[in-house]
């Protein structure tokens, strides 16, 4: 089997993408940073989080049970591994588009996958990229804007600005709504949006933000195989 | 506690597992058109279900947001300016009070 291009010019597409994308992602990290500060967490303990864990939504779960000083190893793992579930989804919708890369560019491009990266991935995908080297170079700049919010974040928390001002706590919405626009091209495409966004939402009310997401990718996905036309165009 | 550095190695571990376990296991499921129309309709309900709950959990500064994100891209086709004016949307309107 040919493999796909994995190029230094779908690299650069990957990062002209990611730099939209990075300074919200610099405003995440900050917001994380002083998080860990309120909480005592030194910047270097923070900077580990975020380079070994590298989700904030993970971060915030962990520490946040390290702060009630109730963190076991077990609770550690399993906090990470169900606010993380959703990667579970991303990796699988990947698979058919990034495995033509081959596993050993394949793999180390899924350690800078992050939620916005994997939406702008999947819409560039879908616009008929070829180049496998988008991931990666999504990911960079995702990945030093993170470091970068969570040390400044860490170190200076006590004289910067609230996140949420600076409207960072809609980055990952307003992308996903905007995206979602673009690709809704057919009527029959507004299938899984109205089921995500319904699943989301009682889901969510359930159990929560992190397995709000997971419902909506479960359900779509489910909806989407059971009226499955053979032949038929989606 | 049990030591700080076997809390991240054990969280960072787990954070590989998701990163890694979705795509590995599609190797073993056999191709076929439900399984394609699934993975095409992920992306969609993920980004909407994302959108909805923000909207539920917001009020109106965030539905002005995200509303002009989707009229932006539906209007200029280019959906990461549209998104970045309406994270700007949600600051400008913040920094008034609403």
């Amino acid at each position: 089997m040919t493999r796909a291009p994995f190029t230094w010019a779908g690299f650069r597409r990957g990062l002209r993408m990611g730099l939209a994308l990075s300074f919200p992602i610099l405003i995440y990290g900050l917001a994380f940073g002083m998080v860990a500060a309120q909480v005592q967490i030194g910047w270097a303990t923070a900077l580990g989080m975020s380079v070994t864990i590298f989700s904030g939504s993970a971060q915030l779960a962990l520490v946040s049970l390290m702060q009630g000083g109730t963190a076991t190893l077990w609770t550690a793992a399993a906090t990470v591994l169900v606010i993380n579930a959703r990667y579970l989804l991303f990796g699988a919708t990947l698979r058919p588009w990034l495995s033509a890369a081959g596993p050993s560019r394949a793999l180390p491009s899924l350690l800078l996958l992050g939620d916005a990266n994997w939406i702008a991935t999947m819409r560039a995908a879908e616009k008929g990229e070829e180049d496998r080297a988008y991931l990666a170079g999504t990911g960079v700049l995702l990945m030093t804007g993170w470091l970068t919010g969570t040390l400044i974040g860490a170190v200076f928390g006590s004289v910067l600005p609230d996140p949420r001002a600076l409207g960072a706590d809609l980055m990952l919405p307003a992308f996903a709504a905007s995206m979602m626009t673009v690709m809704v091209r057919s009527r029959a495409a507004l299938v899984p949006v109205a089921v995500g966004a319904a699943a989301a939402l009682v889901v969510a009310q359930q159990a929560g933000h992190a397995w709000g997401i997971v419902g909506a990718g479960v359900a779509g996905a489910v909806v989407a195989a059971l009226t499955v036309r053979p032949a038929g165009k989606a | 506690m049990p030591p700080l550095w076997q809390l991240m190695l054990v969280a960072g571990l787990a954070a590989l597992t998701c990163r890694f376990a979705g795509y590995l296991a599609m190797r073993f499921l056999p191709a076929s058109p439900r399984l394609d129309a699934a993975l095409r309709a992920t992306p969609l309900a993920v980004m909407s279900g994302i959108t909805a709950m923000a909207l539920a959990a917001g009020g109106l500064v965030e539905a002005l947001a995200l509303g002009a994100a989707v009229a932006l891209t539906a209007l200029t086709r280019n959906d990461v300016a549209a998104a970045v004016a309406g994270v700007a949307v949600a600051a400008g309107l913040r920094a008034l009070g609403i």
